[in-house]
């Protein structure tokens, strides 16, 4: 039996690997971790990873400017990231779609008024809503979810809409609304599965993107809460002390680079496979 | 040409509500903050009663909708509230700060349009060759990297590593600024400081190059994506048939419509790109808005976080508006409609 082309796609699989490893860093961390991500040890403060001169077999990739295990903190960062990027996509996947629908299929003034909306938050950018949304929601892994969806939402409606207007008009819909369905029953049936290939590729990039605003708030301080370990905060951290230790800072930023360039490619890869519009287009 | 105008007027007059709708968001949003701005702006001692008539005084205790009135009234004379922290003019903060923003970003768009752009026919132009395949994956890893960490990157590389570029401010902290339009290079320009000039721009280059290089990759595939679509179309096999040669084809026929979706991505992009400068300044210790913002978050400071907000989104908007305008003019289809 032949594979989908999905699953042949080189990207799917190397974006795939990378996240495998990422989720597995996140699963096992209490295993992978040493040393709690949290324990200082404030006479080895800023050590160098085992093997470098000055570094100690006990803490393998060094330590940061408090003494603390720079893999656990890695680990257990890779924990919230991978938190906050299911959460978070998942949630304006939900929220955006449903909108989008809503606006595509009955068109007029529920149209208007979410495509205004979307407007106005298009006028805003986004790290700077995120910022002002973690003032008022104060801070928290959840906070961070709740704040990414509502930033996020409109990714997700601006696309799916222009989407959604050309499946409604369809024959298909219309028959299936004659042969009886509600509108409800209708949209889940005929219109939503339409688009799912381009919603399963729009929560793919997402995620990556989830990832890289939980760093930005962590790094400015408005993000999970300085008791749960955060890439972001990791780099803050490290940034103090750039002159004379610069692999605390090269190691969070690596590990978002892998985790985001797996999702990226995750995602090309089924946009190329998956859309439905564009393989109809090779096949005509 | 008329007919543009009259379109980048009914822009400007659609922009109007969407300012408005932002300004009470933000407003109703601060307002329900579990922090009481009357009480911050007395001294520890101020005794409750004490409190009450300052509620009273600054509007605190009426509904939002008729404090928003008053704040609206207010702004639209130009009056942005008083900064509870730094007891200035929130306006006057803004506009002190806006300048070194600005030119950050205009310096950031330049870059990532020359890269974008560049790259974007340069990738095209080697299609069907190893490069093409190496340089699509390598946009997606480039675009995997955000641009607060081209900022770290860059600072590390060229600041600490081998430090050849100033990281820290506008100028160096011996020459005196040219007093005028807040925009450094302009104003050094002006004047003839030289000296000022290449320091500016010294400062500008990682900040700049940083915020450009995260931006451009998504330009490169949109150029080389649609100049593919282009290449379909039959005037190009006439043109080519004609006998015009196949750079003047890419350079002077097909990149002019092709050019066209790329800027649409480029309104939304840029858009997020001045966004982008918020961490660019907090890294670099740049003084614009970005860490006027910051700070202002930092002590909750409402009148300057209203102010802040609202003006990055005046500059989203505008940014758009200048994308559009750019789009009518090289368009006619666009016009017709």
């Amino acid at each position: 039996m032949r594979r989908p082309a999905w699953a042949r796609s080189a990207r799917v699989l190397v974006g795939a690997g990378l996240l495998l490893a990422v989720l597995i860093c996140a699963a096992a961390a209490p295993w992978l971790a040493l040393h709690d991500p949290a324990e200082q040890d404030l006479l080895a403060v800023l050590q160098p990873p085992s093997g470098f001169a000055g570094g100690s077999p006990d803490y393998w990739l060094g330590t940061d400017s408090l003494g603390r295990d720079v893999w656990a903190r890695l680990v257990y960062g890779a924990r919230t990231a991978v938190l906050v990027a299911v959460f978070s996509a998942t949630g304006a996947a939900l929220l955006g779609t449903m909108l989008a629908h809503a606006a595509g299929y009955f068109g007029g003034a529920v149209d208007w008024v979410i495509s205004r909306a979307v407007d106005v938050w298009m006028s805003f950018p986004p790290v700077v809503l995120s910022l002002i949304l973690m003032v008022g929601l104060g801070g928290g892994i959840d906070k961070v979810v709740l704040a990414i969806i509502l930033v996020d939402w409109t990714r997700f409606c601006r696309v799916l809409r222009s989407d959604v207007v050309l499946t409604a008009r369809r024959d298909y819909v219309t028959a299936a609304r004659l042969a009886g369905y509600s509108h409800f029953q209708t949209v889940l049936r005929e219109v939503l599965p339409a688009s799912l290939p381009l919603i399963i590729t729009l929560i793919s990039l997402e995620m990556g993107i989830a990832v890289v605003v939980e760093a930005i708030l962590s790094f400015v301080g408005l993000g999970v809460g300085a008791t749960l370990p955060a890439w972001g905060q990791m780099i803050s951290d490290a940034r103090q002390n750039v002159a004379t230790s610069q692999i605390g800072l090269l190691l969070p930023m690596a590990a978002i680079f892998v985790t985001v360039a797996g999702f990226n490619l995750l995602g090309d890869g089924l946009r190329r496979t998956l859309d439905v519009r564009a393989t109809a287009g090779r096949m005509a | 040409m008329r007919k543009t105008g009259w379109k980048l007027a009914r822009r400007v007059l659609v922009s109007v509500p969407i300012l408005l709708v932002v300004s009470f968001l933000l407003f109703a949003a601060l307002r329900l903050l579990p922090v009481d701005p009357a009480a911050m702006s007395l001294p520890p001692t101020a005794t409750l009663a004490e409190i009450a008539e300052k509620r009273h005084a600054m509007g605190l205790d009426r509904s939002i909708p008729a404090q928003y009135g008053i704040w609206l009234d207010e702004a639209l004379h130009g009056r942005f509230g008083t900064s509870i922290s730094l007891r200035r003019d929130a306006g006057a903060l803004v506009a002190n700060a806006l300048p070194a923003t600005i030119e950050l970003a205009v310096c950031a768009m330049i870059i990532a349009s020359a890269l974008g752009l560049g790259g974007g026919v340069l990738l095209f132009y080697l299609r069907g060759t190893w490069v093409e395949v190496v340089g699509d994956l390598g946009t997606i890893l480039l675009l995997s990297v955000p641009d607060f960490m081209w900022a770290l990157l860059l600072l590390l590389v060229f600041g600490v590593l081998v430090p050849v570029l100033p990281f820290m401010g506008r100028i160096d902290p011996g020459l005196s600024v040219p007093r005028g339009s807040g925009f450094l290079l302009f104003d050094a320009l002006s004047a003839g400081d030289f000296a000022v000039l290449r320091s500016a721009l010294r400062h500008l280059a990682l900040p700049a190059l940083a915020l450009g290089m995260a931006f451009a990759p998504a330009i490169m595939r949109v150029l080389r994506s649609s100049l593919i679509d282009v290449y379909h179309e039959d005037y190009i096999r006439q043109t080519r048939l004609r006998g015009v040669g196949e750079v003047r084809i890419l350079l002077g026929h097909a990149l002019k419509n092709a050019i066209l979706p790329t800027l649409t991505l480029m309104g939304v992009q840029f858009g997020f790109l001045f966004g982008g400068t918020l961490l660019i300044e907090v890294i670099y210790g740049t003084p614009g808005i970005g860490n006027l913002m910051v700070d202002a978050v930092r002590n909750a400071d409402l009148p300057v976080i209203q102010a802040v907000g609202l003006s990055y989104c005046v500059m989203v908007l505008a940014i758009s508006m200048a994308i559009d305008a750019m789009v009518l003019m090289l368009d006619p289809r666009a016009r017709a409609i």
